[in-house]
């Protein structure tokens, strides 16, 4: 029995030692921004741009899709569901509230995740196995700065920027799945606008903050902590994006625990 | 307020990187390091002083620990016992931030290369001017111009890394270790793989400051061709721990 309370301590200790270290990487990373320099401000906005180039522009095609068919599988059968029970005009709470408030969101993050959160992983575990951090430590540069802060950056934005893609897309699609049942464009519309509010928009902005922070931090961190060798690049990668997707997963529960309040 | 100029740029970091350390000190001493995996004589202790102007050479086997003597230098590992001093600062003691604006006074050039692999020559000479330093824009151009003209770079400075080949790779890799005009220059096994002229003429070029005058170099390597022993100070031998010298 002891040994039971024991292991579950331990276990416990350790992931507490995971956040503690997760949280000091986080802060070092957004204190990093104050020490850039006058020219490392352009090279880190270049990077920037190439970031978003990468997470956010090339991701537009599959996030479009992913959103057109979302949207209108749940707009269509609902409207369906919906008209039987003369209960239509609930469909603007279905949009506002399941697609674009929380499936959005998440499903925009888990997109930008497997594609970037991946990459960024496996790129900073190279880094640090190829002894680039420590090269980059010998020469004065601090490695959140060169690595973590644009890629930081570039995750947020993008993964902002892909979520309203991603609810414009999912509000036209779903017209197309509620007027199969034969609903009209305005009343859609009216709907949909009559539901939509401010909090909304702000739940979305904040979502894209959190979520982007998570989708760089957490690869981030468990890239740079590779210490054996290259074998432990992959083990890195599973690490990086299964906590980050457990960690957008608990912050959208929290989100609606902040919503409600 | 009316813009400042390079020199006064430098002189403001380079002030801030002088906070730590004597200025009457040696530009990097090693004192009774302990070089081997069991502390266990109190004679086999590697001591050395590296003076002002001059190029100091640590020679010795795989297994004699003179590979980690880099690392000590730099503040990027710790001895068993005894300190590195740069400068006159116990480096391995300042704390992580103060320790990398410090590191902006030494030239390092680490084991193979250390150059990062997703940007050309030229991106990796300009690396440290551009976050390590507060010049602007067209002094970093200006600078890395120039030290790609001195290395002769020009004809491959767009290549990555990997599309270089090694003494391409190894002169970019000694321009960024110079690209902030360091005092002290430290190498880990700088010649490797090289000619006796193209380590000849690297040395010649790593050893001379901006300003014609001589700069403090420590190397460190497993073997050591005589025409570059020929411009080598000082050369010491890494034997049971302790330093042994030998005529340069």
């Amino acid at each position: 029995m002891t040994a039971v309370v024991a292991a579950i301590g331990r276990s416990g200790a350790r992931r507490l030692s995971v956040l503690g270290g997760l949280a000091r990487f986080a802060l070092g990373a957004f204190r990093a921004a104050a020490r850039l320099t006058r020219a490392g401000r352009w090279v880190t906005l270049r990077v920037l741009i190439n970031q978003i180039r990468f997470t956010a522009l090339q991701a537009i095609g599959l996030v479009t899709f992913l959103a057109a068919i979302l949207s209108f599988l749940v707009i269509s059968q609902t409207v369906r569901q919906l008209g039987r029970l003369g209960a239509t005009d609930l469909i603007g709470t279905v949009i506002v509230v399941a697609v674009i408030r929380e499936l959005g969101p998440l499903l925009t993050a888990l997109i930008v995740v497997s594609r970037s959160g991946t990459a960024i992983a496996a790129e900073m575990a190279t880094n640090r196995v190829m002894g680039e951090v420590t090269a980059l430590e010998a020469m004065g540069i601090d490695p959140y700065i060169y690595l973590v802060l644009p890629r930081m950056l570039g995750a947020i934005v993008s993964v902002a920027a892909l979520m309203i893609v991603f609810d414009g897309v999912a509000l036209a699609s779903g017209y197309f799945g509620a007027a199969l049942s034969g609903m009209h464009f305005q009343r859609y519309t009216n709907i949909v606008l009559t539901t939509l509010s401010a909090k909304d928009v702000w739940l979305t902005v904040a979502k894209g903050v959190v979520f982007g922070s998570a989708v760089a931090l957490f690869p981030s961190y468990h890239g740079l902590a590779v210490k054996a060798g290259p074998t432990e690049i992959p083990q890195a990668v599973t690490r990086g994006v299964v906590a980050t997707i457990v960690a957008i997963f608990i912050s959208s529960a929290l989100f609606v625990v902040v919503a409600a309040g | 307020m009316s813009p400042r100029t390079s020199q006064e740029i430098r002189a403001a970091w380079m002030a801030q990187a002088l906070k730590w350390g004597r200025p009457d000190a040696a530009p990097l001493a090693f004192i009774a390091i302990d070089l081997r995996d069991r502390p266990d004589h109190p004679d086999h202790r590697f001591d050395l002083t590296v003076a002002p102007g001059t190029t100091v050479v640590a020679i010795g086997d795989e297994d004699s620990g003179v590979g980690d003597l880099g690392g000590f230098a730099l503040g990027l590992r710790q001895p068993v016992s005894g300190r590195a001093e740069v400068f006159g600062a116990r480096i391995g003691q300042l704390p992580y931030y103060d320790l990398l604006l410090f590191r902006r006074r030494i030239g390092y050039h680490p084991v193979g290369d250390g150059l990062l692999q997703n940007l050309s020559l030229r991106d990796n000479v300009a690396l440290p001017l551009r976050f390590a330093s507060d010049h602007r824009q067209a002094e970093v151009d200006d600078r890395v111009n120039q030290l790609v003209d001195d290395f002769r770079l020009r004809a491959v400075a767009t290549l990555r890394p990997a599309a270089a080949n090694e003494e391409d790779r190894r002169r970019a890799a000694m321009a960024r270790a110079l690209a902030l005009d360091p005092d002290l220059v430290v190498l880990e096994a700088p010649f490797d793989g090289l000619t006796g002229r193209a380590a000849q003429d690297l040395l010649d070029k790593v050893s001379r400051r901006d300003d014609g005058s001589r700069r403090a170099v420590f190397a460190t390597v497993q073997d050591l061709v005589p025409s570059v022993r020929r411009m080598v100070d000082r050369v010491v031998k890494v034997a049971d721990g302790s330093a042994v010298e030998e005529k340069p």
